[in-house]
């Protein structure tokens, strides 16, 4: 294993749920200290892929090898303990623990790598968050538990950060934020790999991007060279720029 | 007494009571928040707790209650630590029901374990002379062992509360009772903690057990008491959270105690009432969140439909031939008549019963924990008509079905809106309501029940001339009864077959897939229930008829239980399954019966075996045999297919 490998690398990875097939033959790589976008519309498996990184989902054909070895169906619990870290769809904050709360099982949980921080530290940077430390989860705003999904996956010391649509249902003026502290975080040397509707945000974030439809990878590249793209841009991703 | 004297005392009285469910509901509701198990095999913890600590009491001379008070819970944890362990764990990830029909088959065994080591006798249980007699409180004379009571239920519900807020382990356990899979992808194994919160919520109870046999005599019965009490402070104070238990445990006590006194004709009716409005109104009761866990979805109802591999043509012919034998049998053999008359009669009475909760259950997934409710009423309604109204059977009958029928509409109309584990706790409610009802109507026989009405027609004759009897004694009775039986499976295959029997069983598969393909899902499964009603109440009908009575016997839940345990032991989903089910469960009760007095417990055994290991019923045993099924998809054995299909985005 050398700095040169990806930090993570999805070969050919097919998964589904039962009888339905979601990836059919996924291929990616995330470098250290990448932030990668993962785009693509409704239903075509974002979430999908990165359960199957997380290992919350097996897949039935294909590898997922995390800092050069092979996780495959190792499950959530040992993935996240190896640096894996996963701020889902709708965050998924526990509704009837505290800010501070939250932070704690984070800290309990998942792995001792360098890139774990304190939950004090995450109260600190995340100041609104700090304001709040006492208030249950479901009191929060929207903006808020994204912040704490996000700080409580840092707590857990995760080296690769796997975001779904983490600016779903934001004001414009919290996405702002929240993609500011998704720069900060991929600043401090942490690996972002991005699931996003919001096609402006992750082109303004990624140094990579990944497109996705009905389950393969169409399309990979810069964003600048995806901006140029149109024809890509529409049939892809229903967007004309 | 002065009146307020009266009423502090009926207080404290609640509150010692309270206590003991407190400590009883606790473990209760925690173990449900955490892992989805509902436990009705709690209340023998409690039992076991009482039992051990007496004979730890005994062993250890004087200062035994102390010893007792630690060493029994000590050791009933371990026994549930061990109960988690083997049984409950193999079935994570299935429809929280199988856990329900697993420690229902626990309590069986549980209680002839009980019964074999310390016999049927009550005993007493010797309070310690520092407990004993009474201490005078601001001029005001209380027994001193009821303040103990008191205070060491509190003390402990302090430490309890102050290990979930403040302790490592109290947290992963809060968070993974709002959201197991989260904690998991923090990388917690939450699993890990499931014996720990098992065998903590055991050792509770026991410390309740311990308590109140220094109240009361400990009997082989005492598990069975509290279980429902129990059940009615978990839900009132809201599944899964700690805080309901403690308030709705002293709540349930003082209610209780002040409704005794105070209202009589009340007792035992209340609480049911109570736990009824709070499911209606509140169904995450008083501090329960809705939106916290999971409410008991997820995992598939198992059914054995598609596990059976017979085709249909050689399943008529096997039907159609033991309809023939079961005619013919009086005529045929040297079978003593008394087994007809008897163990044949109840076998084809359960299995129309069973047939009933299949109707729902198996096919519209709603699962009835209360059926006995209509079971019991035709019985009451065919007896009641049958002295007050006709001197015909079999108006009797109809008059029984069609009480049932009316009953089931108003409890479905009520209940079939609160979904899931909710529903089956209203139905449970519902027919304990009844139960309570019926020792306080007169015209219903109260305790005594109803019996010596005239059998009507001379049914319990044989059908003879001169003084020939020509089918060896048999009544006819037993063809009434085998008729009602065939009939009812031909009307519900019929039913079955029909379109609205396809709705049903998309509504089983996808309550919300069906919805949305245009049908009312309520209004098809409350018809179900009124038909499911009406067969359970011929069943009742014809059991009261071949009792020769009825009394609140009928109504009791354990026979709620025996149905579900005969109709998951055949393989629900199937409309003879359960009918097979039925009939291999009497019989193997009346074989056992000659060979051990713990006939319960072994039966108890085989049903749990089969609640792990062939969940589809004994139908889909040839499948299983053949290699051709698949043991038990989701069966907790491979966690992440399970995840799979437990999550939805
Ligand atoms: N738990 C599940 N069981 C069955 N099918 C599922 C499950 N979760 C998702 N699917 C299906 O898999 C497909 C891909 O879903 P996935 O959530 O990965 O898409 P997505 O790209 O994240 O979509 P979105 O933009 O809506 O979040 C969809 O058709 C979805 O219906
Ligand atoms: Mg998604």
């Amino acid at each position: 294993m050398s700095d040169g490998d990806p930090l993570l690398r999805l070969d050919g990875v097919r998964a589904g749920y039962g009888e339905t097939q979601v990836l059919d033959g996924v291929s990616l790589d995330v470098n250290r200290g990448e932030t990668v976008a993962l785009i693509g519309r409704n239903g075509v498996g974002k979430t999908t892929t990165l359960r199957t990184i997380l290992g919350a989902v097996t897949p039935t054909a294909g590898t997922v090898r995390y800092d050069g070895e092979d996780v495959t169906g190792l499950g959530p619990i040992e993935t996240v303990r190896r640096g894996v870290g996963l701020v889902p769809e709708e965050r998924r904050v526990f509704p009837g623990l505290t800010v501070e709360e939250n932070l704690a099982v984070g800290r309990y949980g998942g792995s001792e790598t360098a890139n774990r921080r304190d939950p004090e530290e995450v109260l600190e940077t995340f100041e609104n968050l700090g304001r709040r430390r006492r208030s249950r989860g479901t009191d929060l705003s929207g903006g808020e538990q994204q912040m704490l999904a996000i700080g409580r996956a840092l707590v857990a010391g995760a080296d690769l950060l796997l975001l779904d649509e983490p600016t779903e249902g934001l004001a414009p003026l919290i996405v702002d934020r929240v993609s500011e502290l998704i720069r900060e975080i991929n600043e401090e040397g942490i690996t972002v790999l991005l699931v996003e509707q919001n096609v402006a945000v992750a082109l303004s974030l990624a140094d990579r991007v990944y497109i996705l439809d009905r389950g393969r990878v169409v399309f990979e590249g810069a964003p600048a060279e995806l901006e140029a793209n149109e024809s890509v841009m529409e049939r892809h991703l229903g967007v004309t720029v | 007494m002065s009146a307020a004297t009266t009423l502090l005392e009926q207080v404290l009285n609640g509150l010692t009571i309270g206590m003991v469910y407190v400590l009883l509901a606790a473990g209760l509701s925690i173990i449900f928040g955490v892992m989805d198990v509902i436990n009705f095999a709690h209340g023998e913890f409690f039992a076991l707790g009482a039992y051990v600590g007496l004979s730890v009491a005994l062993a250890t001379g004087s200062g035994g209650f102390w010893v007792a008070l630690l060493v029994a819970p000590l050791l009933v944890g371990l026994v549930g630590a061990g109960v988690e362990r083997f049984t409950i764990r193999p079935l994570y990830g299935r429809n929280p029901l199988y856990h329900i029909l697993l420690t229902f088959g626990l309590v069986l065994i549980f209680k002839d374990v009980i019964t074999l080591i310390w016999g049927q006798q009550p005993y007493q249980f010797a309070k310690p002379p520092l407990l004993s007699g009474t201490v005078t409180l601001f001029g005001f004379d209380y027994a001193l062992y009821s303040y103990f009571v008191i205070g060491i239920g509190a003390l402990i519900a302090l430490g309890t509360w102050l290990a979930l807020t403040r302790t490592r382990y109290g947290l992963v356990i809060r968070a993974g009772s709002m959201d197991r899979d989260m904690v998991r992808y923090l990388g917690i194994d939450i699993d890990r903690y499931y014996t720990i919160v098992f065998a903590f919520g055991a050792m509770l109870a026991a410390v309740g057990g311990v308590v109140l046999a220094g109240r009361q005599n400990v009997a082989p019965g005492m598990g069975n008491a509290v279980i429902i009490p129990a059940f009615i402070v978990v839900v009132l104070g809201g599944l899964g959270s700690f805080r309901g238990a403690v308030v709705g445990g002293l709540l349930i006590g003082v209610i209780q105690t002040f409704v005794r006194s105070q209202f009589p004709f009340l007792e035992g009716l209340a609480v049911f009432l109570l736990m009824i409005a709070v499911l209606l109104l509140r169904p995450q009761g008083l501090f329960g969140n809705p939106e916290w866990g999971t409410g008991g979805e997820g995992g598939d109802l198992l059914t054995a439909g598609d596990a059976d591999v017979f085709d249909s043509a050689l399943k008529r012919r096997i039907g159609v031939g033991l309809v023939g034998v079961l005619a013919v049998t009086p005529l045929l053999i040297g079978l003593p008549s008394y087994y007809v008359n008897t163990l044949v009669v109840n076998i084809l009475i359960w299995a129309l019963f069973a047939l009933s909760l299949d109707f729902v259950m198996g096919y519209a997934g709603l699962v009835s924990l209360g059926h006995v409710l209509f079971y019991g009423v035709g019985a009451y309604a065919t007896v009641l008509a049958v002295m007050h109204l006709v001197p015909s059977l079999f108006v009797a009958l109809a008059v029984g079905i069609a009480v049932s029928a009316v009953i089931a509409w108003v409890v479905g109309y009520l209940s079939i809106r609160v979904s899931g584990v909710y529903f089956s706790m209203i139905t449970l409610a519902f027919a304990e309501l009844f139960f309570s009802a019926v020792f306080k109507l007169e015209w219903a026989g109260s305790s005594d029940g109803l019996f010596g009405f005239d059998p009507v027609y001379g049914l319990f004759a044989g059908p003879s001339v001169g003084s020939i009897e020509l089918v060896g004694g048999v009544s006819v009775f037993y063809y009434v009864v085998l008729a009602a039986v065939v009939g009812s499976y031909l009307l519900a295959r019929q039913v079955m077959r029909a379109p609205f029997g396809s709705v049903l069983q998309a509504i089983r598969e996808s309550e919300l897939r069906t919805g949305f393909i245009g049908y009312d899902v309520t209004v098809y499964k409350r018809r179900a229930f009124v038909v499911s009603g009406g067969l359970a109440g011929l069943a009742g009908g014809l059991a009261a008829v071949q009792t020769g009575g009825v009394s609140p016997e009928f109504l009791a839940w354990i026979r709620s239980g025996e149905v579900i345990v005969m109709t998951i032991l055949g393989g629900m989903g199937t409309l003879y399954g359960p009918m097979l089910g039925a009939g291999v469960y009497l019989v193997s009760k009346e074989l056992l019966l000659g060979i051990t007095e713990q006939w319960q417990g072994v039966l108890g055994l085989i049903f749990v075996l089969f609640v792990i290991f062939v969940p589809r019923g004994l139908v889909s045993l040839p499948g299983l045999l053949a290699g051709r099924f698949d043991r038990s998809p989701g069966g907790g054995t491979d966690v992440l297919a399970e995840e799979e299909t437990e999550v939805t985005d």
